[in-house]
């Protein structure tokens, strides 16, 4: 029998590679569908039995390594998030791929995805890092390739320094797998806190340290390392970057608690710590507060409905990095749950943007406005979207920055407490912006016949927004199987409730709350006299009238008073120093080819002359 | 299960009451800085039960009700939150981080009906309360941050308890800072100059309230009543000590006499708005993310970051 294990990383491989050799429309949607759904109905059996404690492994020797394959709680955890958001997407690509090449890597890339949560040792680890990376690159480069080139160059960078960080431990320890390494770590903190000769110098952990920060840096979105996520983000499918933000950047997010769960005693016995965190986990929170900041600011001053959320995704991950490096406890469990809300809602959201590209062919905001009424499901599904990702009780986006606020806060961390509530705020501000220009005010006479969702994108939204609300009104649900993970009871409480002992969050009051709340506007509201519904050109404009000739709805530059506010800062650019640092190794390499492929015969005769010498003073 | 939803009922009529009250002190207060008599103080109740009775009422379409319906739902859910003395009906959830966003979320409704009006004024209007919300959180959150620090809890009803024992928030060093840059933020979340960027009656015909008319305006009304209530509540609990009064051997007498305490307190923190409110003009909306940007940024981290040693 073929493990099930197998079953879970290469089913999606393999019903891509079948839709695009068959290449029959419907059959290979319907194939990309059943790829996608048969990891997640495994997972979902498996559940049971690794949450109760039990792993399931699989061991493969294959081409002189031996590749450790275990679901353990962690690992599953990840590895739902992509069931579940990679079959929604699936579902949203239906509708909008197409060609048979997309249903390939879109699915090559969902197998990456499951290697990376199930891979038990550094090689297979690293094996699908490539496998993701190589699908998710060739989904972009069929869009864009300026685009997918700085995303490929970025992530080769990304990936080669991971390649000389698993180096350098294999070279020391010896082995690949997970427990081997774990243990060399462990044996050598012990080691180096009585002062014993340690197998890992202290240069060596830095350079790990920075290697594997780069690596997991750039494909989490990690400021300064972002630059590739809006334009990889924005030029691809937008259903498979539901996956592509939801799922691929959390394998970041995992990369950096596998950080933790293998050589965290010994980077911090290393390098010590910074008030009551690891130092080196303070310059992950740092980074990842810098990352909320700057995502934010940026997905506020963009004028297309895709950068918008691309950058919105840099500015979320920025929150789980920040509770990661925090490190405790319950702050890593606090950086998980909000990995698995921020896949949610994102992976909703881009859904919702796929919907409106794929419905409207238009992606900037200038040509787009009061959609609502003609997508009154899809707008729905934005507002649960929308109330999810800028945190407002009782979703689940509130749920788990409520405990990414209170870990943090209550480590005694005040700079980075600051950096997590300008986020919620900023949030708050470019939601606002794209429900304004997208959903509201007056229509452009061009979308006037503009249709609701096709049925397969709705049915993936619909998945999305009913686990936004289940998981907000019931946070106790997810809290208690993160309990499972970290194996003793962080987040206490009911189903309904978290409980972290210095706060207490209810999702259930809230809700039944809220809906008191809301029935006494609604009795006052209906109390007075009725309405009568006016169209949006009979508006105060001045005590002016005003025709759809006139544009009533601000859509260009929303926040021009914030570009000017910081326009100091918006001159400092990322993007820039990396196209200056391209072009100047481009140059060099220009120059290198003029001076030393000069086709000059004589030079040639030269460099072997020289050579000889060289050997000649070697003594050969 | 009865004795919650009374006490729940008493709370909002109580909260609306009090709210209409201190929304008529400002404008008698206002008059008298300006030597006028001004309306005498329960004008805002008249003012809308007149709009509630209108007979006429426009709408732009259902988020455009909902979202009015939204903001008011949403403030009377943040009201019960707050710890009022011994009132307080779920005081045990009262976090801090909680009620700061639930006194947020109330704008989240009256933008989007604002929005679905179509109006450009409203959009403007909009896009200035979003950038005023995005100035004020930064030294806001540091505000929180502090307190949390100071207390090691997020319970506001537990923070309130500390303080009966060690004295009111304010007088020690760090939250001394925190409470002047809360109190700063305070004056944009009441809408007062020099931060009134957001309605800016003059200057933009009202921002997002342009087009809202008749019950409408009415709910807005009691919305930015309980809303005034409630901010100026949560601001007296954290820093001005609250009042838990256990003197008594009657529990009405208590009640009345935390009550009667709070209002003092709430008066102050409103009189405070108000006198800088009147001597103060508009600031244009880039000078005002700047100013929060630096000096009340600046003195509330210091206050976080003192409190966290």
């Amino acid at each position: 029998m073929i493990n099930e294990l197998l079953i879970i990383i290469f089913a999606p491989l393999i019903a891509g590679v079948i839709a695009w050799a068959l290449d029959i429309k419907g059959v290979r949607e319907a194939l990309g569908v059943i790829g996608a759904a048969i990891p997640l109905a495994y997972l979902i059996k498996l559940y049971p039995t690794v949450m109760g404690g039990e792993t399931i492994q699989y061991d493969i020797t294959f081409g002189g390594f031996t590749f450790n394959f275990v679901l353990a709680p962690m690992g599953l955890v990840f590895a739902m998030i992509a069931g579940v958001v990679g079959l929604a997407a699936v579902l949203g690509m239906a509708s909008t791929a197409r060609s048979s090449y997309e249903w390939l890597f879109a699915l090559m890339s969902l197998t990456g995805v499951f290697g990376i949560f199930l891979s038990y040792d550094l090689l297979a680890f690293f094996i699908f890092w490539e496998v993701m990376t190589f699908g998710s690159f060739m989904m972009v480069l069929k869009y864009n390739k300026s685009a997918s080139l700085k995303y490929f160059i970025l992530s080769v960078i990304g990936a080669y320094a991971m390649l000389i960080a698993i180096g350098i431990i294999y070279a020391r320890v010896g082995s690949f797998s997970f427990i081997k390494v774990y243990n060399a770590f462990a044996q050598d903190a012990a080691l180096g806190m009585v002062g014993g000769e340690t197998l890992f110098s202290r240069g060596d952990m830095a350079a790990i340290f920075g290697l594997f920060l780069v690596a997991f840096g750039v494909k989490a979105g990690t400021f300064p390392l972002h630059v590739w996520a809006p334009d990889a983000y924005s030029e691809t499918n937008q259903s498979y970057t539901a996956m592509f933000s939801g799922v691929l950047s959390k394998t970041g997010v995992y990369g950096f608690i596998l950080l933790y769960m293998l050589m965290g005693y010994r980077l911090m016995a290393e390098f010590g710590t910074f008030r009551s965190v690891p130092s080196f986990g303070y310059i992950i929170a740092f980074l990842g507060g810098l990352t909320i900041i700057v995502g934010g600011l940026l997905a506020a001053l963009q004028e297309d409905i895709r950068k918008l959320f691309a950058y919105s995704s840099i500015s979320q991950i920025g929150y789980i990095l920040v509770a990661i490096g925090v490190g405790s406890a319950l702050s890593i469990e606090a950086g998980i749950y909000h990995a698995i809300s921020h896949a949610l809602f994102k992976g909703l959201f881009f859904l919702i943007v796929a919907t409106i590209i794929y419905r409207t062919g238009k992606t900037e905001f200038k040509d787009m406005g009061g959609l609502a009424e003609k997508m009154p499901f899809t707008f729905a599904m934005a507002f649960v979207a929308i109330l999810s990702l800028a945190g407002i009780p009782p979703l689940v986006g509130f749920a788990s920055k409520w405990l990414i606020f209170e870990s943090v806060i209550s480590q005694n961390m005040p700079i980075l407490g600051g950096m997590v509530f300008f986020g919620s705020a900023i949030g708050f501000v470019y939601l606002i912006r794209f429900t304004y220009a997208v959903w509201f005010g007056q229509r452009p006479t061009d979308l006037d016949d503009v249709k609701d969702a096709p049925l397969p994108l709705a049915i993936g939204m619909g998945i999305l927004a009913l686990l936004n609300v289940v998981f907000g009104i019931a946070p106790g649900l997810v809290a208690g199987e993160l309990n499972k993970i970290i194996g003793k009871d962080v987040i206490g409480g009911t189903i309904w409730e978290l409980d972290i002992g210095v706060g207490k969050y209810n999702g259930l009051l809230i809700t039944i709350w809220l809906v008191i709340g809301l029935l006494v506007a609604a009795i006052i509201y209906f109390l007075g006299a009725r309405v009568r519904r006016v169209p949006v050109t009979d508006t105060y404009q001045s005590g002016n009238p005003v025709t759809m000739d006139y544009n009533l709805t601000i859509r260009r530059n929303f926040f021009l008073p914030l570009k000017e506010a910081l326009s100091f800062w918006l001159r400092i650019s990322f993007d820039k120093l990396y196209k200056d640092i391209g072009k100047t190794a481009e140059d060099f390499a220009e120059t290198m080819k003029n001076y030393v492929y000069n086709g000059n015969v004589q030079s040639y005769a030269w460099y072997l002359a020289i050579i000889l010498l060289i050997l000649a003073m070697w003594g050969v | 299960m009865f004795e919650v939803a009374l006490k729940a009922l008493f709370l909002l009529l109580y909260a609306t009451f009090v709210g209409f009250i201190f929304m008529g002190i400002i404008r008698k207060v206002s008059a008298r800085i300006h030597r006028r008599v001004g309306p005498p103080l329960y004008q805002p109740i008249l003012d809308t039960i007149k709009l509630l009775s209108k007979k006429s009422n426009i709408t732009h379409g259902l988020i455009y009700d909902f979202g009015i319906i939204y903001a008011l739902g949403a403030t009377i859910l943040a009201l019960f939150f707050i710890p009022i003395g011994s009132v307080s009906i779920l005081r045990a959830y009262g976090d801090l981080i909680l009620i700061t966003f639930l006194l947020e979320i109330p704008m989240l409704g009256i933008m989007f009906a604002a929005m679905s009006s179509g109006n450009p004024w409203a959009g403007l209007g909009a896009q200035r309360a979003l950038l005023t919300l995005l100035a004020i959180q930064v030294p806001l959150g540091f505000a929180i941050v502090a307190l949390a620090e100071f207390y090691g809890t997020f319970s506001t009803y537990q923070i309130v308890m500390a303080q009966q024992v060690s004295g009111w928030s304010i007088t020690h060093v760090s939250l001394l800072l925190a409470a002047i840059a809360y109190d700063i933020v305070l004056q944009a979340m009441f809408g007062k100059e020099p931060f009134d960027i957001m309605i800016a009656p003059g200057e933009i015909s009202l921002g997002p309230m342009v087009e809202f008319g008749g019950k409408h305006m009415g709910i807005l009304q009691i919305q930015h009543a309980i809303a005034l209530f409630a901010e100026t509540l949560f601001f007296s609990n954290i820093f001005l000590g609250g009042a838990v009064v256990t003197i008594f051997a009657s529990p009405v007498l208590n009640t009345i006499a935390s009550l009667g305490i709070l209002l003092i307190k709430q008066i102050a923190v409103l009189m405070v708005a108000i006198f800088i409110g009147n001597i103060f003009p508009r600031f244009t909306i880039d000078q005002a993310a700047k100013f929060y940007w630096k000096w009340p940024t600046i003195i509330a981290a210091l206050g976080a970051v003192l409190a966290s040693l």
